[in-house]
């Protein structure tokens, strides 16, 4: 995992038992995760008893390493070997990097939905249900006799909550043909992209 | 045999050969899977050989029998000491096919080992991961989102999403560059109120999207530098700052030329010398370079006649600035006053400018004038102190002279002796000069030298640096390769499948080499159990020879002597004569037994070469290559 100057400065005052003692550190720790989870913005994060006596400016940088830190390391989705040599890169001592590991660990679930709530995701389909229909003719001609298909798809969108919607289409047969061509074709290469 | 076979199999699969899941064995091997074996091994083993060859048999007899040919062929060719022929493959044995076999896969490359020496790349491993999380979440069944658990969710559930927007955000640079001096109000900013970075954005969402790309920003820019500084920094031999420094006036330079040239005034248009010198402050406000004189002061013509020419700028501006304001109170007049008032003041203003820029133009040349005629009457002026110095200097040689007059000659034999003193003197000096010159000229050489010397060295320091640099990289390359490597290799390991483990083999080698070593023993006490019974058996025979010998030879004594006796002697010949059959046939019996086992032995033998089937093979072969035949010949004779 590759860090940034800035953020390396920073973890080392975070390092630093003449900057930080251990109960500001774990505090510091635990505002980090927490303001990166919680749903709005909170701009009184660092006002905490326990750092009165940091400077501030210090503070916000050290604020600002801890929380890219512990993006980078859900990103990468980093194991406990790969976080304790970068934190050993930046001076953490073994009781520091151990606390930092086991908030990490309380918080990397959390923190993995954070992430993976970036991006878009198209709608699942849930369930579906189709009715036949059978033309015989129509305004132009005399003798149609085809048959079409209602499909009605029950899909769950992730941009409103889950919400569920349906979506509706007619096709003739050979277009349904080829969206169940499409669609086994689809499951299909879903399967060997698991055997590489 | 069991376990040569399971070792067998597992190679043969690893091939690529698809031996069904019913096959235990290689007793069970039908022709079909021995080919399919064979052309398998063989392409792997070496593909240009195996490539003209297919690995299903085809169904015509003659084309079989072909495919059989060119395989043993092959095999021959690989060095196949054993007896091979189209049989081996059409009218298969147990034992010729597994020694076939051993062969085949004793001869397979062992490159799957060298293969995992390369770690797998970045993608790859992301790759696999990808697959791992797939697989995991394909084998999760599906569930209505109802009946969803919270184990589920986060697979199954699409979730909020927000799309990656980031925007900028304001760090607080601490401990920056020393030589970069923070203002006071800055620091005062950071300190004070400065949110911290979570509760900057409008959006809360796109924070972790914001930071990231911070983060992203800062590492590209460091490796940039880097890769610029090992490329042509070090060469320039420069403090990293002062690097930095030249460039970024180079840049400024650069900027400030093609700005000048693209906004070039032209003589006639006055709203272009307007945006030009616009322009021009403008670079100099946002470049804030330290010197923003040193741009200007290089002397073009077009500086000059620009200093010439917008000296009144500020105060046009600040007319413009007054005019403005005294517009803005009658605002809330009515609209068409304000259209006339302004239409008016537009006029009033243009009139002004074009009698402001006539004056100007006026104001120019008249100043152009005066400083052409002021350089003139300055040279004049020059000249003529210059003149006026000279005359003095005559009048006062003149007057000495003239002072001198009176005593002519006493003075004459003064200045004389002046004039040789002087003439010394001079000597002495250059004579002390040159005193003092050899020295100076030789430690000037010297240093000359040793500067050279420097340099010398400092260049040789250098590339030793960028060596250095670049071992250093390589050095750290091949760490994280290795890192990841083993890294690689231990999940791989992990995911290895324990079944086919080394130790149980191992452990299997070791117990059949007791078992052989334990059979070895047996046999050899065999042997010298057989070698004492044959001694036995000798020394016995000999002691019944010479008994016998003794007991014929007295019997016969008295034999001459005693009817009786004679009857004996008889009967000890018969007896003896029956005895000796009598070890024949037990002997013949036991060589008869061996025969008997090695006969079984054949027939065992021949039983395990399935030559009843095999030969109910080759009779339906025949029959087929007969219909062939047939068939081709109606074919001929159609033709």
């Amino acid at each position: 995992m590759e860090l940034s100057e800035s953020v390396q400065n920073g973890l080392q005052s975070l390092a630093d038992p003449v900057i930080f003692d251990l109960k500001t550190f774990s505090v510091l720790i635990d505002v980090a995760f927490r303001s990166l989870l919680s749903a709005h913005a909170d701009s009184s994060v660092l006002d905490q008893t326990e750092f009165k006596r940091v400077d501030q400016t210090l503070l916000k940088h050290c604020h600002t390493a801890a929380t890219t830190f512990i993006l980078e390391g859900v990103k990468q989705n980093a194991d406990k070997s790969t976080i304790s040599s970068c934190l050993e890169d930046v001076r953490f001592d073994a009781e520091r990097t151990e606390l930092f590991y086991a908030t990490y660990q309380k918080y990397k679930s959390d923190v993995e939905t954070l992430l993976s709530s970036i991006g878009r995701c198209p709608p699942h389909i849930n369930d579906l249900s189709w009715r036949l229909e059978y033309r015989i003719k129509n305004g132009h001609v005399h003798k149609v006799n085809e048959p079409s298909y209602l499909i009605s798809l029950n899909v769950e969108k992730a941009s409103n909550g889950g919400s569920l919607e349906d979506v509706n289409f007619s096709c003739t047969m050979e277009q349904l043909q080829d969206l169940v061509g499409k669609m086994k074709d689809a499951a299909k290469s879903l399967e060997k992209a698991t055997q590489l | 045999m069991e376990e040569v076979d399971k070792i067998l199999i597992h190679s043969l699969k690893q091939t690529g050969t698809n031996v069904g899941k019913d096959v235990q064995s290689v007793k069970h091997f039908t022709s079909e899977l021995i080919v399919e074996a064979v052309v398998r091994c063989l392409r792997v083993i070496d593909s240009a050989l195996g490539s003209g060859l297919s690995p299903s048999l085809p169904p015509g007899m003659s084309a079989r029998f072909r495919v059989g040919m060119s395989l043993a062929q092959a095999c021959q060719d690989l060095g196949y000491k054993g007896e091979i022929g189209y049989q081996t493959f059409l009218y298969s044995n147990e034992p010729e096919i597994r020694s076939l076999l051993m062969f085949l896969v004793e001869k397979l490359p062992k490159e799957s080992a060298e293969a995992l020496d390369q770690p797998a790349g970045k993608s790859a491993l992301l790759q696999k991961s990808i697959a791992a999380q797939i697989k995991a979440q394909l084998a999760m069944p599906w569930l209505p989102p109802s009946c969803r658990l919270p184990m589920l969710c986060k697979t199954q559930n699409p979730g909020p999403s927000y799309s990656f927007q980031c925007q900028n955000l304001s760090l607080p640079h601490f401990r920056n560059v020393p030589g970069n001096k923070q203002l006071k109000e800055e620091k005062d900013y950071h300190r004070d109120f400065l949110l911290p970075v979570t509760a900057q954005l409008s959006r809360h969402a796109s924070v972790p999207a914001s930071l990231m790309e911070h983060h992203a920003a800062e590492l590209s820019a460091t490796h940039e530098w880097e890769n610029e500084w090992n490329s042509q920094g070090l060469l320039s031999r420069l403090t990293p700052e002062e690097y930095r420094s030249r460039k970024r006036a180079r840049l400024q330079k650069r900027i400030d030329e093609q700005l000048r040239t693209a906004t070039q005034p032209r003589p006639d248009s006055l709203s272009a010398h307007r945006s030009g010198s616009d322009l021009t402050e403008l670079l100099q406000f946002f470049g804030g370079s330290p010197l923003p004189g040193d741009i200007l002061t290089k002397g073009t013509r077009f500086t000059h006649t620009e200093k010439f020419t917008f000296t009144q700028e500020p105060e046009r501006s600040a007319q413009q600035m007054a005019a403005a304001a005294s517009s803005l109170p009658s605002s809330h007049q009515s609209e068409e006053d304000l259209q006339t008032q302004q239409q008016e003041e537009l006029a009033a203003l243009q009139q002004k400018l074009q009698q402001l820029c006539l004056s100007l133009e006026e104001v120019g040349g008249d100043i152009r004038q005066l400083t052409v005629s002021k350089q003139q009457v300055s040279d004049e002026l020059k000249q003529k102190e210059l003149s006026n110095a000279e005359k003095e200097d005559s009048v006062l040689v003149k007057k000495r002279t003239i002072d001198l007059l009176p005593d002519a000659e006493n003075n004459l034999a003064k200045l004389q002796a002046l004039v040789e003193g002087s003439a010394k003197r001079v000597v002495n000096l250059a004579a002390q000069w040159e005193n003092h010159r050899a020295p100076l000229i030789d430690e000037h050489r010297r240093l000359k030298e040793l500067c050279s010397n420097r340099e010398m060295e400092s260049s040789r320091k250098l590339t030793e640096i960028k060596e250095l640099h670049d071992k250093i990289r390589q050095s750290a390359e091949e760490a994280k390769k290795k890192d990841g490597l083993y890294k690689q290799l231990i999940t791989e390991f992990e995911n290895l499948p324990k079944d086919v483990s080394r130790s149980a083999y191992t452990a299997r080698i070791l117990e059949i080499v007791g078992n052989i070593r334990k059979q070895k023993e047996e046999i050899t006490k065999i042997l010298s159990d057989t070698k004492e019974l044959q001694k036995e058996i000798n020394s016995l025979t000999g002691k019944l020879d010479r008994t016998f010998a003794v007991t014929d030879e007295l019997v016969f004594k008295d034999a001459k002597k005693d009817e009786s006796v004679r009857k004996s002697y008889k009967y000890l010949a018969a007896l003896h004569e029956n005895c000796t059959q009598l070890i024949q046939t037990i002997e013949d019996t036991g060589t008869i037994m061996r025969e008997i086992r090695d006969l079984e032995e054949q027939i065992e033998t021949e039983n395990g070469k399935k030559t009843v089937s095999n030969l109910e093979k080759i009779l339906e072969d025949y029959k087929a290559i007969r219909q062939e035949n047939s068939a081709l010949a109606a074919k001929i004779r159609d033709a």
